[in-house]
């Protein structure tokens, strides 16, 4: 697959704060990407740089094969982005803000209603689309944040921790509408996120700290790198368990035994096949794979 | 084009939908007239009485006309530049609540979003602008009328130039601004300060000889100016009529800023249109340099 983002030595600061340390990464044509990283670990700046928002101090920005630098136009026309808040007029319908947004992108008249339509039925929004945003629920009006990054058709859509403080419904529909459209229109999604289980669902995962990657890779090779496994085993002795010499955890009707990974589980079966009837093998988690990389818990952590 | 429509009509929308800022707009002019009839017409009616030359008797119509003109042109001319200041807020709400972002994100030109934002203002300041004009004319056909319908008309113009003129003015000076604090303390400044060098709350004659050559580089002063000259037309004219010699008339003239001269020349009315217009045309082009260099700074 070839790289639709690519950045370089990219580097920023604020007076003597460096938001962003030499920072270098693809994302892959079609890939579902994460940006992990606590308040300040330089996720927003970073995005900010590739939407055009904010001037680099150094290092380079390709976004489809243009650079940033002298073909912002052009990479505008082929980026849908979510912001942290919504920049939507509230004073205004879902339909007004739409229509003036999709002027910018030259999409007007018999075209917008078209598009509107299809984003409405797409993002369910049809039965409030005439109400001003200030009337809607965070919900409804994250609804419309996305479909106005949507208005153009964008290859790369970028959603800044998009899900904070939705409901679970609205969080549902938000991710099967991205799936859909990156199954159907192979749509690039980069996100950010503080939810853990959501980034344990992506292709590819960067985890930023103080402006500096501290880890990448899918969530598999993060977690066999980072963290090991968990066996939790029912119906047996805790005698029996302490004979294994591993450490172990004593959990409502059953025991939880941290192993450093599957072949040591593998192991265990084998040697052990009194005490391993009733079992199962859980990967750890990217909230320990974060904790593990940087020594620190997201706020947001994992979703309930 | 449309993009551009599309941005104006957005513009538009959300200053008609901000019910405090369309009021606060509206209201401006009207408070100054209720004000200025109430508190100043009697001071400036005895104080033009008793300028007169002793023998000299002037009919009610004709003195109060002078007057109500001389107080609406003076109104009209403040209200052009304040009220552009209350309209022209949108641009730092959309800095403040970041929707500013939503335009920078897209491919639309700077130039497209800076002139979206002056057209709409000057489009919702000439609704207020003219719909004070026309509060004004009622209350001058009230006190003493005596222009004709070329000088309504040419008041008219002047209305329009001098809202874009205060448009461009506010753009320039809002555009570096970012907060709505900030735009509230210079919306008071501007209200408090520009009456006095625009010669609209004093007659420029009545200051010293040094604050009259430096109010005469302020463009505003010849749009004050201009609607002296096409609201007061007229009712000089009858005092011409009546028999006021010449040089009581000068005097008249000079005293109220009918005449006004630029280091002891004489500025014509073409003059005041042709700095007027350049003004306009200045701040306006400024301001779309403003947006333009910002992107490129970026």
């Amino acid at each position: 697959m070839e790289n639709i983002i690519n950045i370089e030595h990219l580097n920023k600061s604020y007076g003597y704060l460096k938001a962003v340390n030499d920072l270098s990464f693809r994302v892959k044509r079609g890939e579902l990407f994460a940006f992990l990283g606590v308040n300040g670990a330089g996720k927003s700046t970073t995005i900010s740089m590739i939407c055009g928002q904010l001037k680099k101090d150094s290092g380079n920005i390709i976004v489809c094969g243009e650079n940033i630098e002298n073909s912002f136009d052009i990479i505008s026309r082929r980026i849908g982005v979510v912001f942290q808040n919504s920049v939507l007029d509230a004073q205004l319908s879902a339909r007004d803000n739409l229509r003036s947004r999709a002027s910018l992108y030259g999409i007007t008249g018999k075209a917008f209603e078209k598009r509107f339509k299809e984003l409405a039925k797409l993002l369910e929004f049809e039965e409030f689309a005439n109400r001003p945003l200030i009337k809607l629920s965070g919900g409804q009006k994250r609804r419309i944040d996305i479909a106005r990054a949507l208005l153009h058709k964008p290859e790369i859509l970028i959603l800044d921790e998009p899900t904070t403080g939705l409901d679970p419904q609205t969080r549902r529909l938000l991710w099967d509408t991205v799936e859909n459209l990156r199954k159907e229109k192979k749509m690039t999604v980069f996100l950010t996120t503080h939810y853990m289980e959501e980034a344990a669902d992506v292709d590819y995962v960067v985890i930023l700290d103080s402006g500096i990657i501290a880890a990448e890779g899918t969530p598999l090779e993060l977690k066999n790198k980072y963290v090991g496994d968990y066996i939790t085993l029912y119906g047996c002795d805790e005698a029996k368990i302490s004979e294994l010499g591993l450490p172990y955890k004593k959990i409502r009707d059953a025991f939880r035994i941290t192993v450093p990974n599957v072949a040591k589980v593998t192991e265990l079966i084998v040697s052990y096949p009194d005490i391993f009837t009733d079992y199962e093998v859980v990967k750890g988690k990217m909230d320990d794979v974060f904790l593990a990389v940087t020594g620190k818990n997201l706020p947001g952590g994992a979703i309930k | 084009m449309k993009i551009l429509f599309n941005i104006v009509r957005r513009n538009l929308k959300l200053f008609f939908k901000d019910k405090g800022m369309f009021f606060s707009s509206l209201i401006t002019p009207i408070i100054l007239l209720v004000l200025y009839a109430a508190f100043l017409a009697k001071t400036y009616r005895d104080s033009f009485a008793s300028a007169l030359p002793d023998g000299v008797t002037i009919p009610n119509s004709v003195l109060n006309g002078t007057v109500a003109s001389q107080l609406i042109s003076a109104l009209l001319a403040v209200s052009c530049v304040t009220v552009a200041f209350c309209s022209n807020l949108l641009m730092i709400q959309d800095k403040a609540n970041g929707s500013i972002r939503d335009f920078t994100v897209s491919p639309v030109r700077r130039s497209a979003v800076a002139a979206g934002y002056y057209i709409a203002s000057a489009a919702s300041t000439l609704i207020v602008t003219i719909s004070a004009l026309a509060v004004c004319m009622i209350y001058i056909a009230n006190q003493g009328w005596y222009m004709t319908f070329s000088d309504v008309l040419l008041v008219i113009i002047d209305v329009v130039l001098l809202t874009l003129f205060g448009t461009a003015l506010s753009s320039c000076v809002n555009f570096f601004l970012s907060t709505s604090g900030q735009a509230s303390a210079v919306g008071t400044i501007v209200s408090a300060g520009y009456g006095f060098i625009c010669g609209a709350y004093m007659p420029i004659a009545s200051f010293g000889e040094g604050l009259q050559k430096v109010l005469s580089f302020m463009p505003g002063t010849y749009g004050t100016c201009l609607l002296k000259n096409h609201m007061m037309r007229g009712v000089f004219a009858e005092m011409e009529n009546l028999g006021f010699p010449p040089e009581v008339m000068k005097e008249v003239r000079d005293g109220v800023d009918y005449n006004i001269y630029f280091f002891d020349n004489h500025v014509s009315v073409s003059a005041m249109y042709t700095v007027l217009i350049g003004a306009i045309l200045l701040f306006t082009g400024l301001f779309v340099l403003f947006h333009i260099m910002k992107r490129r700074a970026k």
